[in-house]
């Protein structure tokens, strides 16, 4: 047996570079539909700037800073299950793949916290909750935050999808053969920094602006 | 072990970055601040990209190319007509 997963290819490299070109087209429709979102924000922060701005200091930067750091670092364990698996070291590659979904956890923890204290701030407009804003002009303060929890949320799913992904390949661990280890961890480890890129621009354009 | 040391390198440049990122906000640069930001988390991406998504190879970056000029079309057309 060649070690392929796939009967259409000759050798498991072959099959590793189709992977690989499907994850980047894959990762290019992903920065189509969170490209849409992110021109939606430009346009509405080139309209109504001074309110985005104020209602942008409600954020909690602290908690948005330790959460790229948090985000940043299960990147790094990520790649590093990439090297391990190169040099099949089964054993550590789970550490490192386990590390990266408790670090992903983290940052939804984190993440959760911050939209518990915007809810009972009454920042949330979603769900029929209250909106109270004492700032100026809280019609387009809403506007920011209704765009806040669209980016984010959205971008928390993509978060949960990557670690439910991540816990599945753990459990299916013992029936792959190396060849597909070391595939799927390329795949997944691909999503999962993109995902990091895009919390990378989500930050200082949420966090950040004009502060 | 040089591998692991280009990732830890690229780790601590990205959290470096983050810093500045954060701390050149709390300056005002007058219109500068948004561009600094952004070209910031530019330099991460590429960063990103680089070093831990392995991006070399021709289709992978036919792949980012093609995306990327669908973006420019997306904002271009779209601010262009503002």
């Amino acid at each position: 047996m060649s070690g392929t997963e796939s009967v259409a290819f000759d050798t498991p490299r072959r099959e590793r570079r189709a992977d690989n070109f499907a994850m980047w087209v894959f990762i290019g429709s992903e920065a189509m539909l969170f490209g849409a979102i992110f021109l939606v924000f430009l346009v509405a922060h080139i309209d109504f700037g001074p309110a985005f701005a104020a209602a942008s200091k409600h954020l909690s930067l602290p908690l948005g800073t330790f959460n790229t750091a948090v985000l940043i670092t299960s990147s790094f364990t990520m790649a590093s299950a990439h090297r391990l698996a190169l040099h099949r070291r089964w054993r550590a590659t789970i550490w490192a793949l386990a590390a990266t979904t408790a670090l992903g956890a983290c940052f939804l923890v984190v993440k959760g916290i911050e939209y518990g204290k915007e809810i009972s701030e009454g920042l949330a407009p979603l769900l029929g909750l209250p909106f109270r804003y004492a700032g100026p002009d809280p019609v387009h303060a809403e506007f920011f935050f209704g765009l806040y929890f669209t980016m984010t949320s959205l971008h928390a799913l993509h978060l949960i999808g990557g670690i439910v992904v991540i816990a599945g390949m753990i459990a299916l661990w013992r029936t792959a053969s190396p060849a597909n280890r070391l595939r799927r961890v390329v795949a997944v480890g691909l999503y999962w920094h993109f995902v990091d890129i895009i919390w990378v621009f989500m930050f200082p354009v949420l966090y950040l602006i004009n502060r | 072990m040089s591998e692991l040391r280009k990732l830890t390198f690229g780790y601590l440049g990205l959290l470096a970055l983050l810093a500045l990122t954060v701390g050149s906000s709390f300056v005002d640069l007058g219109g500068f601040n948004v561009a600094l930001n952004l070209a910031i988390a530019a330099a991460k991406a590429i960063l990103i990209a680089m070093l831990f998504m392995h991006l070399t190879g021709t289709l992978p970056r036919l792949a980012v190319a093609a995306a990327g000029l669908w973006l420019i079309i997306l904002f271009g057309l779209t601010l262009i007509g503002r």
